[in-house]
């Protein structure tokens, strides 16, 4: 045996480096994590252990311009299903307590596919006391399922105002691409109407609750006892220029019709009732929506998800001869001494365009307040087609009117270009022309462009944008912040104006097509028209504002294959305008009790 | 300070003293990691018993007469082989591991016994009378006394302890003065199947290495051969060794080598860990208030992975002090070793030191993510009794041929 190398120096000294070596490297690597890179640590620590559970906010509440409720919130059970730990055996047991459909839980997690499997979806919202019992019983057997507690959409406020609200629904994955850092998978965003217009406002700011939780992702307990949660701040309250009453009083005309209405604050644009009828139920939107629900919708002939207030595009009829006459009295291509006789139409070239009454002699006040066709056939020939086509679009109509939600159709108004490239240069003749005098032919309007319309005949030329939002209340300020009407004239004189008007005022009034709706006390002036329409029985229209001296509410009522305006649409008219001016009365005498009362504390003291 | 020379001269405090403190940091983890645990809540009482019943035995060992540990030798040797394979049989499987006897609500772990056995025995045979280092048969029958246990441990399996095993055989041969090309002819198969590891570019690598060492030796050309034989048979063998690995084996394995692999596997632990030490910054997040050890971010951390608790929670002074004590032990035993009266001591105390230093690297370089996850527990602070019975006894022998290093026989 070799003595000189048992346990030599040299082999001391390697196994001496060894230790020494390795305990410098572990202080290295200790100096490196515990002090250079403990805030990373600590950062990552923290995420470990910290999960924030998110809670939505409630959005705002919907009130009508007297600050009563129109929608609101209800708390509500939401199920959901977590496909990474949830097992499809249980689809069938939880389709039966849901009562729903087979194939119902592969379906709403077939559209859900593309998301990360690790996040809930929601299965049913909604759900019944029943279904959270059954499932608290059942919870350890359904591994993947639960269930929160969310806010959802309360529509139980007796109107339903399903087009102008709008509905929400879960974001989509297109949408949320975009807008990662504002929503969450799942989220609810407006997706028509005011709801959608408005959404920024509505949404409010999620509440977050840091749990602590254990490496299995089960509860602890709170993270540093709840001082770093943020609670949810509900969304902005909107107060809407509708009148609950009005609308109320304008959906009940509807229940069996088909149409629209819109009733417009003619000096500021507030829109006090909006309705296109059928509606749909916005409550089935609240639910996750089926496929069923739309196709029940899409397939309806009736298309209840078609906005018709401010969509459809319709001739107005008779409704449009006013912007002939003011046209003409303002260009002095007339005067209020002009008078024609109606002798039952007017031939123009080889084609005798007819009316529907014998009128005689007609002056413009007249042939408004009788309708008389023939005054227009040729006065619209005389102002020229592109004269007449300026001042319609001066009314606003062939543009949308930037109303506050996102459905709208700008309609069409025909001018000589127009015709030039529909029909090409030669394509068309004059007698195009003549009916569009009627409101006929290939003018398109919808029923909100009709209000606005109707809304400048009431305020002899001023009005502002029609808008539905009156102001809203900022939920981090709690101010009420009010909105500016975007006033505009149209620049027509007065003059014009109240020859128009004082027509108008006889229509109801004096002898003309709609004394059916005749009432002193609500003063209301207006036109009826009849609509043609290649697919059926006229439209019904009627426009018009009340009370004549001094104008609270200007309106468009459209009732789809109704015949003539008077019968149908000019009585819904007259309803909603007095559940609006009748209770304006009754609240400002109020008003004005209040402040003699005020007054008279003031002298007593 | 006043120190006892008459009881130092008999009783090595500086051994004996880190080692309890290590013992009591050891209790003050395995209680913060477990107190609200709902199945290990009783281990810090059970590991409180081991360690008084530990430092019983180490005072039995401490006073037994030393030349008892020489006829004990042989006997304890075939009595842990034999444990070895009796738990093959009747083990219990614990994480996968047939490697425990259930002896009431305690188990007994036979690979604790047999580190003792192994590390006697091979101190016995390469001190025992003209032993010739240099001789192949020689080197031969050492190997086979390390190889006999390191199979039998591989088969539990515990890839490990026989690592352990494996190390403390080369470096009590190394210390036995072997040459320089023996031990590269017991050495070269480990780097052969260490490089193979890295795919098949690494192993002609390595293989390329080994031919040019040959030529560096200048040994004829029949050893040359051999040796390069025996090195590519190892690497094949190995191959061959991996596919019969257990899945949770292999994987370990490739984490090792590709971390991001395997995020929630066995990557995970070893990244909680980081994050646990990591967080702990300076001071610690203090006793009991560590989120990663109290929301039980790591499984079983009352065991490999204990030195995490006092990475979290006693900072980086904590953690530095430890790593300070085993220093302390370890460079006491080395400067022992060196007083010890007989090769047979010194082997024994160079073994002790090599088992304490192979666990302690394995295990704290996995805590700190410098070495793979090897589940291995860290001396005297990890939760078990078998193991820290083992290991105050190994230290009572150590203090035992302290005492008697100036006796001669």
């Amino acid at each position: 045996m070799d003595d000189n190398n048992f346990g030599s120096y040299f082999r001391r000294r390697i196994i001496f480096i060894m230790m020494i070596g390795f305990f410098a490297i572990c202080i290295t690597q200790l100096f490196n994590m515990q002090i250079l890179e403990q805030p990373a640590y600590s950062e990552k620590s923290d995420e470990n252990s910290v999960k924030p559970i998110y809670q939505t906010a409630p959005r705002g509440v919907f009130f009508d311009r007297n600050h009563k409720v129109m929608v609101g919130n209800k708390p509500s059970f939401t199920l959901r299903i977590t496909p990474s730990t949830y097992d499809k055996k249980l689809n069938p047991y939880i389709e039966a307590i849901l009562s729903t459909s087979p194939g119902y839980i592969d379906r709403i997690l077939k559209q859900n596919e593309s998301y990360s499997k690790f996040i809930p979806r929601r299965i049913a919202k909604d759900v019944s006391f029943k279904v959270i019992a059954w499932y608290e019983e059942n919870a350890s057997k359904l591994p993947g399922v639960d269930y929160i507690m969310e806010t959802q959409r309360d529509y139980s406020f007796s109107i339903m105002g399903s087009h102008m609200f709008g509905y929400t629904k879960e974001i989509p994955m297109e949408i949320y691409q975009h807008r990662k850092n504002e929503y969450d998978i799942g989220d609810d965003i407006g997706f028509g109407g005011i709801e959608k217009t408005y959404e920024d406002y509505l949404r409010g700011d999620k509440g977050i609750k840091y749990m602590l939780v254990d490496a299995k992702q089960k509860t602890i307990g709170r993270y540093k006892n709840g001082e770093e949660d943020q609670t949810a701040v509900k969304g902005d309250d909107l107060v809407l220029t509708i009148d609950k009453d009005a609308q109320s009083v304008a959906e009940e005309a509807f229940k069996n019709k088909r149409g629209a209405v819109v009733a417009i604050e003619p000096s500021t644009g507030e829109i006090i009732a909006f309705l296109s009828a059928p509606q749909y139920n916005l409550q089935d939107f609240a639910k996750v929506t089926t496929n069923e629900v739309w196709r029940d919708l899409n397939n309806n002939p009736d298309k209840p998800m078609f906005n018709r207030a401010s969509m459809s595009t319709f001739a107005p009829g008779s409704t449009f001869k006013m912007i002939s006459a003011i046209a003409a009295l303002e260009e002095g291509i007339i005067d209020t001494n002009y008078k024609i006789n109606c002798g039952g139409g007017y031939q123009f070239g080889d084609r005798y365009f007819k009316d529907l009454h014998v009128h005689g002699t007609v002056d413009v006040e007249t042939s408004i307040e009788k309708s008389c066709n023939t005054f227009y056939y040729s006065l619209v020939n005389k102002i020229g087609l592109d004269l007449w086509s300026k001042y319609a679009k001066k009314f606003g109509f062939g543009s949308k009117s930037r109303i506050d939600i996102p459905e709208e159709a700008a309609g069409i108004v025909p001018s000589t270009d127009y015709y030039n490239k529909v029909y090409g240069k030669n394509g068309w003749t004059k007698g195009f022309v003549i009916s569009l005098g009627i409101g006929q032919g290939e003018l398109n309007v919808t029923p909100l462009q009709l209000a606005q319309y109707a809304a400048l005949f009431a305020n002899s030329g001023k009005s502002a944008r029609p808008h539905f939002l009156k102001g809203y209340t900022d939920m981090h300020t709690n101010l009420f912040v009010e909105v500016k009407p975007q006033t505009y004239d149209i620049g027509i004189s007065k003059k014009s104006f109240d020859i128009v008007r004082r027509a108008m005022y006889l229509v109801v009034n004096g002898a003309g097509t709609a004394t059916n709706i005749r009432s002193d006390e609500l003063q209301i002036s207006g036109k009826t028209g009849t609509a043609q329409n290649p697919h059926g029985k006229e439209h019904s229209l009627f426009i018009g504002f009340a009370p004549f001296n001094n104008p609270k509410i200007a309106i468009a009522v459209l009732v789809e294959n109704a015949g003539f305006g008077s019968t149908v649409a000019a009585p819904i008219a007259r309803d909603i305008i007095k559940a609006y001016l009748i209770k304006r009365n009754k609240e400002e005498n109020k008003n004005l009790a209040a402040v003699t009362i005020v007054q008279e504390g003031k002298i007593a003291h | 300070m006043h120190i006892n020379y008459k009881l130092q001269d008999r009783f090595d405090l500086a051994i004996f003293i880190p080692a309890v403190v290590l013992m009591i940091f050891g209790l003050l983890a395995i209680y913060s990691s477990t107190f609200n645990h709902p199945t290990a809540s009783g281990n810090f009482q059970k590991q409180l018993i081991f360690a008084v019943v530990a430092i019983i035995a180490f005072f039995i060992t401490f006073s037994l007469p030393q030349q008892l540990f020489k006829s004990f030798v042989i006997p304890l040797f075939f009595a842990s082989l034999f444990f070895l394979l009796a738990v093959l049989v009747v083990g219990k499987t614990v994480y996968g591991a047939k490697s425990w006897f259930g002896i009431g609500g305690f188990g007994f772990q036979p690979s604790e016994l047999a580190k003792l056995g192994t590390i006697l025995m091979l101190a016995y045979w390469l001190t025992y009378k003209s032993r010739d280092i240099n001789n192949l048969l020689d080197i031969g029958v050492a190997l086979a006394i390390g190889f006999v246990p390191i199979m039998l441990i591989m088969l539990e399996p515990d890839m490990g302890t026989s690592i352990v095993f494996a190390i403390i055989t080369i470096s009590l041969i190394f210390w036995s003065g072997i040459s320089l090309f023996g031990l590269f002819i017991v050495l070269s198969p480990g780097f052969v199947v260490f490089a193979s590891l890295f795919g098949v570019y690494a192993f002609v690598t390595a293989l390329l290495l080994i031919v040019a060492a040959l030529f560096f030796f200048k040994r004829d050309l029949f050893n040359s051969i051999t040796v390069f034989i025996i090195n590519l048979s190892a690497g094949f063998f190995f191959d061959y060794a991996l596919k019969i690995l257990k899945p949770h084996q292999q994987k370990r394995i490739s984490s090792f080598l590709d971390p991001s692999a395997d995020p929630l596997g066995s990557g995970y632990n070893a990244l909680q860990a980081k994050v646990a030490i990591g967080s702990g910054g300076f001071f610690g997040k203090g006793f009991l208030h560590g989120n990663q050890t109290q929301l039980r971010y790591i499984p079983q951390q009352w065991t490999d992975f204990i030195y995490c608790v006092i990475g979290e929670e006693f900072g980086f002074i904590g953690s530095v002090l430890v790593i300070a004590l085993f220093l302390i032990i370890f460079l006491r035993l080395f400067k022992l070793s060196a007083t010890a009266k007989d090769k047979f001591s010194v082997l024994i105390i160079i073994g002790v030191l090599t088992l304490f230093f192979s666990h302690f690297t394995i295990n704290i370089g996995m805590n700190l993510g410098i070495t793979p996850v090897i589940g291995l527990p860290l001396p005297f602070l990890s939760y078990g009794g078998s193991s820290l019975l083992i290991n105050m006894v190994m230290l009572g022998i150590v203090m035992n041929i302290y005492k008697n290093r100036k006796l001669h026989t």
